[in-house]
């Protein structure tokens, strides 16, 4: 392969070398001097269903698949019948068996099902998805997970993916909907964080917005009103060591309050799982 | 009616949106009742929790369902209104979250049941058609229709997967439930056979009763390989006396001759025996229980399903399934006999139109049945890991999700039939009028079939005579006629029977009466 790639001449006379069907062919003289190459021709294949279809063979790999998503399977025919069905039925259990070698591969598939589960019921994009099941993968190399939970991993790495990411979810939403418990949750997350040096600043207020302001009900005015807010309150250095959901919440109450719009204290802490008292404290602040 | 006069009725006929009437009237339904249909079959999810020594079996009971209407989520988690014309830019589905009441509950065999956890969950998106009940232009007036980029006279009817339109085709196949009598040669003599597709609840089955050369009569149907002794086969289902047979068949003198003929050679004379000799045609080699509750597992799940009634006697039902045999062997003699023709199968009265809500409804069966796998191996999963079970945990809403799209976007329906769903043709406003108007017959267009590409003289007033394409799929792809009305099945089966039994049909099973005569299809 290696000589393929490299342009040099042809080994016996140094003359031109020519590519030609996969075979790489002197010029000159003749002499075949490899003949299995990969063609980069344009492959031969018509796009029958319409051309914006790119798909060639099968799904791309994924992150999200313990095998990548290059997994065979065989498959059940209404054809065969008797012996040679049975014969299939043996050679799938076997190779359902084979499929998964060890621990570490089983608690892969585990933790991934997990996280495709929670990223859905959350409706996450898939890039997240991808991201907290690599995640995860690191968090496995990195022999974080001895002695922990892996549902506590497979929300934390969730959680962190959605951090990183820029679209924060709160901690009380991951576990809401996760199988771990919050304090599962935690000890992962901390290990996570700690030895795989996540690049997550603390969440910011505006990350909050655009979802508790649907959950509310409130226009894109009114957001576009508590982003000030929340801009207002970082300047004026209301933000550090406050819950930023809190924070988030007290801004939209505010912003809704100034455009005279339908919502109580209680609503929107409810909407932020915070108190109305975390939210009074910002909100008092921001008046002032 | 004068020219001017027919042209106004035709204008007005047209001007409330029927163009694509058949596939919201079809959608809409299966909305409202189909969903709701499919998930009361299916009722609960059973676990394998319960097993093992010790343990309080588990199991989940599915409840309502709610469609809200199409919105779209995005990543940073808020959630707005969906409209066709940003679905179609923005690459993405046209889908309404689905919602559907689940509980969980443990306990049943020494303890009492306990309601684990109980919540209304999202367990998917369905796709929506442009235009029915769930979709989001559907009461808007044209001004606002142009106002959100909409256009007033898109007719609608089909579905928006991934930012393409497609439309479910509706496909024309043979009445389910239906006796057909016609001809067949085997071993190169002809024979009579008396066909019937039995279906319910999405389950198919071919059920045949053969005349052959000697006269007998011998019935097929699935899980039996071969075919059985007819008069076995009604003996096993209770109808014993060779009199009772005899005059359930005919009355007429020579079919009851041809009958004497069958019961001569009938193998067994009572019904245990019979169920017997089926036993041994099922399950043979096996023990003798195994072979007699599989014999009685047989007939009562895979012969005639069609015939089964919720809240019926076992036995009426049976006592049923032996009258229809009757009937399809009466078939069979009549046309031996040459009393009567062979069925034309090609008859619009043996016709039925699948339309985009009998799919959807197709593909909702196999998706929930994925999900309640999906929802099992979550629960015993968690079990076994000792969790607290609670519904949201249990439920992975992009199963149901990918289920549902996947085949509206590729045409690769359940059941193995492709290019159910093809991309709308935009080339012109009556291309798009003609497509969703478009009905597909499921027979290859590799072979001649040529009495099925013909026109029948009952298509007359339904299907164009004139508009069918060229070439391999000539007569196979057909479209509707102008003032065509499609009807649909009643929506309530139960009370059709009772207004039957009323008007002095007897033996309806499930519904009281006097004497049992067979229900015809």
């Amino acid at each position: 392969m290696s000589e393929a790639r490299s342009p040099q001449g042809c080994p016996e006379c140094d003359g031109h070398l020519g590519f030609e069907a996969g075979e790489t062919v002197c010029t000159d003289c003749g002499l075949v001097v490899s003949e299995y190459r990969i063609d980069h021709g344009p492959e031969w294949r018509s796009f029958a269903d319409d051309d914006r279809n790119p798909a060639r063979t099968g799904a791309p790999l994924t992150r999200s698949r313990h095998d990548r998503g290059l997994s065979t399977e065989i498959g059940r025919s209404t054809r065969i019948k008797g012996r040679k069905r049975r014969q299939f039925a043996r050679m799938r259990r076997q190779h359902n068996r084979a499929r998964i070698s060890t621990k570490r591969e089983r608690n892969q598939v585990y933790a991934f099902t997990e996280i495709r589960r929670v990223t859905s019921a959350l409706s996450l994009p898939n890039h997240i998805r991808d991201q907290a099941c690599s995640l995860f993968e690191s968090a496995q190399n990195e022999d974080l997970l001895r002695g922990r939970s892996l549902e506590g991993f497979a929300a934390a790495c969730v959680y962190a993916a959605c951090r990183v990411a820029g679209v924060s979810r709160s901690v009380e939403e991951v576990c809401d909907v996760s199988k771990a418990t919050e304090s599962e949750h935690q000890a992962a997350y901390g290990a996570l964080n700690r030895d795989l040096g996540l690049p997550v600043a603390p969440a910011d207020p505006t990350e909050y917005l655009p979802r508790f302001a649907t959950k509310l009900g409130l226009d894109s005015d009114t957001e576009r009103r508590a982003r000030e807010y929340v801009a207002d309150a970082r300047d004026e250095g209301l933000v550090g060591g406050k819950n930023p959901c809190g924070v988030a919440a007290a801004c939209l109450y505010t912003a809704a309050r100034d455009r005279g719009e339908d919502c109580t204290q209680a609503e929107a802490a409810d909407v932020a799982d915070v108190t109305p008292v975390t939210l009074r404290k910002t909100y008092v602040a921001l008046r002032e | 009616m004068n020219r001017q006069a027919r042209r106004e009725v035709s204008r007005k006929y047209f001007s409330e949106e029927r163009l694509a009437e058949h596939h919201f009237r079809s959608f809409n339904a299966f909305l409202e009742r189909g969903m709701m249909d499919v998930v009361e079959e299916k009722a609960t999810i059973e676990t394998d929790i319960g097993d093992k020594e010790g343990e309080e079996p588990v199991y989940v009971e599915l409840g309502g369902v709610r469609v809200e209407t199409p919105r779209v989520r995005e990543a940073d988690g808020s959630e707005e209104l969906l409209f066709p014309q940003e679905a179609r830019l923005r690459n993405i589905t046209y889908s309404a979250p689905v919602f559907m009441e689940m509980s969980i509950v443990r306990g049943g065999e020494e303890e009492e049941e306990v309601v684990v956890d109980t919540a209304e969950t999202k367990v998917g998106r369905m796709p929506i058609m442009v235009g029915s009940s769930k979709c989001n232009i559907a009461e808007l007036s044209d001004e606002d229709l142009v106002e959100i980029g909409e256009d007033p006279v898109d007719p609608g009817g089909y579905f928006i997967v991934n930012g393409s339109e497609r439309v479910l085709m509706t496909s024309e196949d043979l009445a389910p439930n239906k006796i057909l009598a016609e001809y067949d040669t085997k071993y190169g003599d002809e024979i009579q056979v008396a066909k019937t597709f039995s279906q319910r609840r999405g389950y198919r089955a071919l059920v045949l009763c053969e005349r052959n050369r000697e006269g007998l009569l011998e019935v097929s149907f699935p899980s039996v390989s071969g075919s059985v002794n007819f008069v076995t086969l009604v003996r096993a289902l209770g109808l014993e006396s060779d009199e009772e047979i005899v005059h359930r068949v005919s009355d007429d003198p020579e079919i009851v001759k041809f009958m004497l003929e069958n019961l001569e050679e009938a193998e067994v004379q009572t019904q245990e025996q019979a169920i017997e000799a089926l036993g041994k045609r099922v399950a043979g080699g096996q023990g003798k229980n195994y072979q007699l509750k599989r014999a009685n597992y047989v007939i009562d799940r895979y012969l005639l399903p069609h015939l089964h009634e919720e809240g019926a006697e076992e036995e009426e039902v049976r006592m049923n399934k032996a009258y229809y045999l009757c009937r399809m062997a009466e078939a069979c003699f009549e046309l031996a006999l040459q009393r009567r023709d062979s069925d034309d199968k090609d008859h619009y009265a043996n016709k039925r139109l699948k339309v985009s809500g009998d799919l959807m409804k197709d593909l909702f069966r196999t998706a929930l049945n994925k999900l309640a796998r999906d929802v099992k191996y979550q629960l015993e999963r968690a079990n076994m890991r000792n969790r607290n079970l609670t519904v949201n945990t249990v439920v992975r809403s992009d199963v149901l999700t990918e289920r549902l799209e996947h085949p509206i976007a590729t045409g690769n329906w359940v059941g193995g039939r492709s290019g159910v769903s093809q991309l709308v043709d935009r080339t012109d406003y009556m291309g798009v009028l003609s497509h969703l108007r478009r009905l597909r017959s499921p027979l290859s267009r590799s072979q001649p079939h040529f009495e099925a590409r013909d026109l029948h003289a009952t298509q007359w007033g339904r299907i164009c005579p004139s508009e069918t394409p060229e070439g391999p799929n000539c007569g196979l792809v057909k479209n509707f006629a102008q003032a065509m009305e499609l009807s649909q099945n009643v929506e309530d089966e139960q009370s059709l029977k009772r207004e039957l039994a009323s008007m002095g049909v007897e033996g309806i099973p499930g519904i009281d009466s006097v004497d049992a005569t067979p229900a015809d299809d």
